[in-house]
């Protein structure tokens, strides 16, 4: 079956809030409302004529207006595949600091997605709703922010350990100039919207010395007993 | 050492407790340097074996040929090296372990008859000493174990408690084989019994079956592959020294190198003759009217041919250890119990059967 | 540590055990890297388990989305770094769907030439650092002797021994010749050869057989389940390989050559022999692959003329989405690149085999012994910089 079979296929089953075929990019695929995903990848994964046995993977995408996550499933049985969408839209202001959207998690239906959902969440900030084991997957679990998010601000420091790294693209619409002006605009360095660690050394960084025995970095050999 | 005693108290005029003294002194002392010397060759050789086996040269940099000094040098560092103890460990412990788990093994070495006298304490019950002596070493892993505070060190201790006492049963049993048709617990009577008739191992099947299962279990009570399960280095890191550095782990690693040579010299002497040589008289050679050689190059030519048998049967184990995978905990086990235990109680009952009906491929 | 809360031990009874608890990593010397798995166990016996990876995570999907296309064919490299080719191939085929472009046919058969290569490398140290993990160490060596010759000969291509950046968008960054062919058939009757040496030394060796044989079983369904892709999943019976079903490169529709399963053979299907084996079988699946793609490949250019303004001015895509998988030695990676038209992707993903494989560890751990744990782990086959990226 192509796509376009899939998708009349799951009409005819009676699954709401299946969109239409989108062929505009190399990979067609088909928008579903996130109420009724789950509903969706059940038919897909159990019903003979798809057989969708294979959660392929799960991608977050930040875009201006929504955040989109795809899910790209496949079939051993049938050989063929189906690139299913869910868009979250972007509210008014909605910024990193202010906006995690919640799609319900598949987790349950395909073991796969445990763990592509955890890392969604962990560089992204897609919250899965009602996921078995959800935490951060590749960053600390202490970590502050969704890394790849557009918006996020690299954090000046972690764990004590100074990070001088900003975040300006190598390309940017603008050419050279554009880059050293975004450049200007943030010293690398600075203090940003992560709170400094409490076992932070470096007063130009917000911290205080630590004072107490306890939390104290050990990095002088004299120290040490 | 009796000689010794008497040639300290007669020669130089030391008496009673000064000539004993003195005798243990230098025994002790020949007997370090000796395990010193071969451990560092021991060392060299498996680096050389594994290279070899490896498709590599091993170390080739050190001393120019072939890189004979690369031990020394190791030796070296390791004695400059910075003595790190666990701020977490039990340190008398921590300290005394390596010093336990050497002295067992260390010990050993006094009952080894190296050639024609050369034995350093000639007891009636050698084999029966060998065997207690040796268990004195898992005391000592347990420590080091336990004391590292380590969790990997702490299952490699008990692994090694498990292993090495399960191992005891068959390592005693094949040993009662030789026993049985020799009918002496010294060692040195073994050699000459089979001065006189040949080769032990030939004595009958049940007897390769005895020494076969000696040989496993002694591999297995010196932690060799592929019963290296105590150091197991891909499940364990290291096991019960993972903790341990420098000097002190250096002491772990002679153990393993002098339990290696002890085992193989039992071996040797228990089933391959020892220092002799099957039906020559070598204490004849003195005599002017055969060879006229000096009772020195007799005890040389004695060394030598234990060394040999030795060192061919540390080759073995190195080259066992260079193919095998390892077994797991259980598959230790199995083996020890459900397979060398029967075979070894098989070999003794068939030896006791073979002695009483004077059978055998050279009855005595 | 957190808690782990799967095994409970009965403590209502007169005599019980507690259990340790284990950290598994992230140094230790068979994780194959920086993974780190908590274990629980009692006595030898792991009763529970959770994998914990991220100690290698370098932001390759962020560096994606602030590089160009072309810049992040040599980060690909550094994802799964026993396979750089593969990786490269990936991406190149991702970049080229969202162009809309065909690499030049020799070009193509190329590529299969120096990714069956790569493919055997990868298998090797697999098999190699399985011996290791598993108390074996000689094997590792004459796998590392092989290994050695293929690096030798990709660098004559490309000029790098393990991070090539050589399969680029577009097609190959240099061509080949009839005497570098002649060197790759040679290694190729060479390692048949070797092949048979290696299954002299480990795969028939019979503590070798009782160490995976029954360990690890991971059955059909759970590999389904849990995403397992390439030499895990076909060891569960299924048989399915990219290259044979979905074509990605033309050649692979033209070569004749089989896709080993598991079959069971010394245990039950999908065990840790079964992984192992199947693996070493490919690797003879791959020497085929070769001997055809040499006898067969066209002349042509290698590169595609109109891609070479690539090097001058950044792509620009029109906007659009591509999603590539191809099969890697460890399973299917596959990219997924979003494009709104700019000079570099505003996503950037890579959906990596390992991750996936390694994803069904905590269930195939309960109930092994902790040397098992170790052989489980070796037979996932894991690259950490991929799990991490």
């Amino acid at each position: 079956m192509n796509e376009s079979e899939i998708i009349s296929r799951m009409r005819e089953a009676g699954l709401g809030g299946v969109g239409e075929l989108d062929t505009s990019a190399a990979d067609p695929f088909v928008v579903i409302e996130a109420d009724s995903l789950r509903a969706a990848m059940l038919f897909l994964r159990d019903d003979e004529a798809c057989a969708m046995e294979m959660m392929h993977c799960v991608t977050a995408t930040e875009r201006k207006a929504s955040i989109e996550v795809v899910y790209h499933l496949c079939s051993y049985e049938h050989h063929h595949s189906l690139t299913v969408k869910v868009i979250c839209e972007r509210p008014e202001g909605g910024t990193h600091d202010n906006w995690r959207p919640a799609v319900p998690t598949v987790a349950d239906i395909y073991a796969a997605a445990n763990w592509h959902e955890r890392e969604q969440y962990d560089l992204l900030g897609v919250i899965f709703t009602d996921h078995p084991d959800f935490r951060r997957i590749l960053l600390p679990q202490e970590w502050i922010g969704h890394p790849l998010r557009k918006d996020y601000i690299y954090p000046s420091e972690h764990g004590g350990i100074p990070l001088e790294l900003d975040a300006i693209p190598l390309y940017m619409e603008g050419g050279e100039e554009a880059v050293a002006a975004k450049k200007a605009e943030r010293p690398a360095g600075e203090p940003l919207n992560q709170p400094p660690s409490k076992y932070s050394a470096r007063p130009d960084a917000g911290g205080k010395a630590p004072e107490s025995s306890e939390g104290k970095v050990n990095n002088s050999r004299d120290s040490a007993h | 050492m009796e000689t010794l005693i008497g040639v300290f108290e007669q020669q130089l005029g030391l008496e009673g407790v000064w000539a004993l003294s003195a005798a243990y002194s230098v025994c002790i002392g020949s007997l370090l340097g000796f395990i010193t010397v071969y451990a560092m060759f021991a060392i060299w050789m498996e680096r050389k074996v594994a290279a070899h086996m490896q498709v590599r040269m091993g170390p080739m940099e050190t001393g120019a040929w072939h890189g004979w000094a690369q031990s020394i040098a190791d030796a070296v560092k390791l004695l400059f090296k910075e003595d790190i103890i666990p701020s977490q460990s039990n340190k008398v412990m921590f300290w005394i372990a390596p010093a336990v788990v050497f002295c067992g093994v260390f010990a050993g070495f006094i009952v080894i008859p190296f050639a024609l006298g050369l034995q350093i304490a000639d007891l009636n019950l050698g084999i029966f000493f060998l065997i207690s002596i040796a268990s004195i070493e898992v005391i000592g892993v347990i420590m080091a174990g336990w004391a590292s505070n380590s969790k990997y060190s702490l299952f490699g201790a008990i692994r090694e408690a498990a292993q090495v006492v399960s191992y005891e049963i068959p390592t005693a049993t094949a040993l009662l084989v030789p026993i049985l048709v020799v009918g002496s617990f010294r060692l040195d009577d073994f050699n000459l019994w089979q001065e006189a008739n040949g080769w032990l191992i030939f004595h009958s099947p049940w007897m390769m079956l005895a020494g076969l299962v000696f040989f496993i279990s002694s591999l297995a009570g010196c932690k060799r592959a592929p019963f290296d399960l105590p150091e197991a280095e891909s499940e364990l890191v290291s096991g019960f020294h993972t903790e341990y550095s420098g000097m002190r782990f250096s002491f772990f690693f002679l153990e393993e190198y002098a339990s290696m040579f002890v085992a193989s010299a039992v071996m040797a002497t228990l089933w391959f003759g020892g220092w002799t040589i099957p039906f020559v008289d070598m204490s004849t050679w003195t005599d002017p009217d055969s060879f006229g050689l000096s009772d020195v190059a007799v005890t040389s030519i004695g060394i030598v041919v234990l060394l040999a048998k030795t060192f061919f049967f540390i080759f073995v184990q190195m080259w066992l250890r260079w193919t095998l995978p390892r077994l797991r905990v259980d598959q230790v086990m199995t083996l020890g119990y459900k397979y060398l235990v029967p075979w070894g109680f098989v070999a003794l009952v068939m030896t006791a059967i073979f002695k009483y009906y004077g059978w055998g491929w050279f009855p005595n | 540590m957190e808690a782990l809360e799967m095994y409970t031990v009965d403590r209502t009874s007169d005599v019980y055990t507690e259990e340790l608890r284990l950290n598994l990593g992230p140094q230790h010397p068979s994780t194959h890297g920086v993974l780190r798995v908590e274990l629980q166990m009692d006595g030898e016996i792991i009763t529970a388990a959770r994998s914990d990876i991220g100690y290698l995570h370098r932001c390759a999907e962020k560096i994606g989305e602030n590089v160009t296309y072309l810049q992040y064919t040599p980060y690909t490299d550094r994802m799964d770094y026993l396979a750089s080719m593969n990786n490269n191939l990936a991406w190149s085929l991702t970049v080229e769907k969202l162009l809309d472009i065909e690499a030049p046919e020799r070009s193509q058969w190329i590529r299969v030439l120096v990714v069956e290569l790569n493919r055997i490398a990868s298998h090797l140290i697999a098999f190699g650092t399985y011996g290791i993990d598993l108390g074996a160490n000689t094997p590792f060596f004459y796998a590392f002797r092989e290994r050695e010759s293929i690096m030798a000969l990709l660098e004559k291509i490309s000029g790098a021994r393990m991070l090539y950046n050589f399969i680029r968008p577009g097609g190959v960054a240099n061509d080949i010749d009839d005497a570098w062919m002649d060197e790759v058939l040679a290694f190729c009757d060479d390692f048949d050869k070797r092949w048979d040496e290696y299954n002299r030394i480990l795969t028939n060796n019979h503590i070798f057989i009782k160490r995976t044989a029954n360990i690890g079983i991971l059955t059909k369904e759970m590999a389904l389940a849990y995403g397992c892709t390439g030499p895990v999943l076909r060891a569960s019976g299924v048989k399915w390989d990219l290259r044979r079903d979905i074509p990605y490169l033309k050649p692979y529709d033209e070569i004749e050559f089989d896709v080993p399963v598991g079959m069971g053979t010394h245990g039950t299907l999908g065990d840790c022999w079964d992984r192992y084996w199947v693996r070493m079988r490919e690797m003879r699946e791959c020497t085929s692959i070769i001997r055809q793609a040499i006898a067969a490949i066209p002349d042509g250019v290698h590169m595609e003329k109109k891609m070479e303004r690539m090097y001058k001015t950044p792509l620009t895509p029109e906007p659009g989405e591509a999603y590539m998988r191809c099969e890697n030695p460890r399973g299917e990676l596959a990219f997924y690149a979003v494009s709104e038209g700019g000079k570099s992707p505003i996503r950037c993903r890579a959906r990596a085999p390992s991750f996936c494989n390694l994803s069904v560890l905590d269930k195939l751990l309960p109930g092994t012994m902790l040397a098992d744990g170790v052989a489980v782990i070796g037979s996932l086959d894991i690259v950490l910089g991929e799990v991490d990226r």
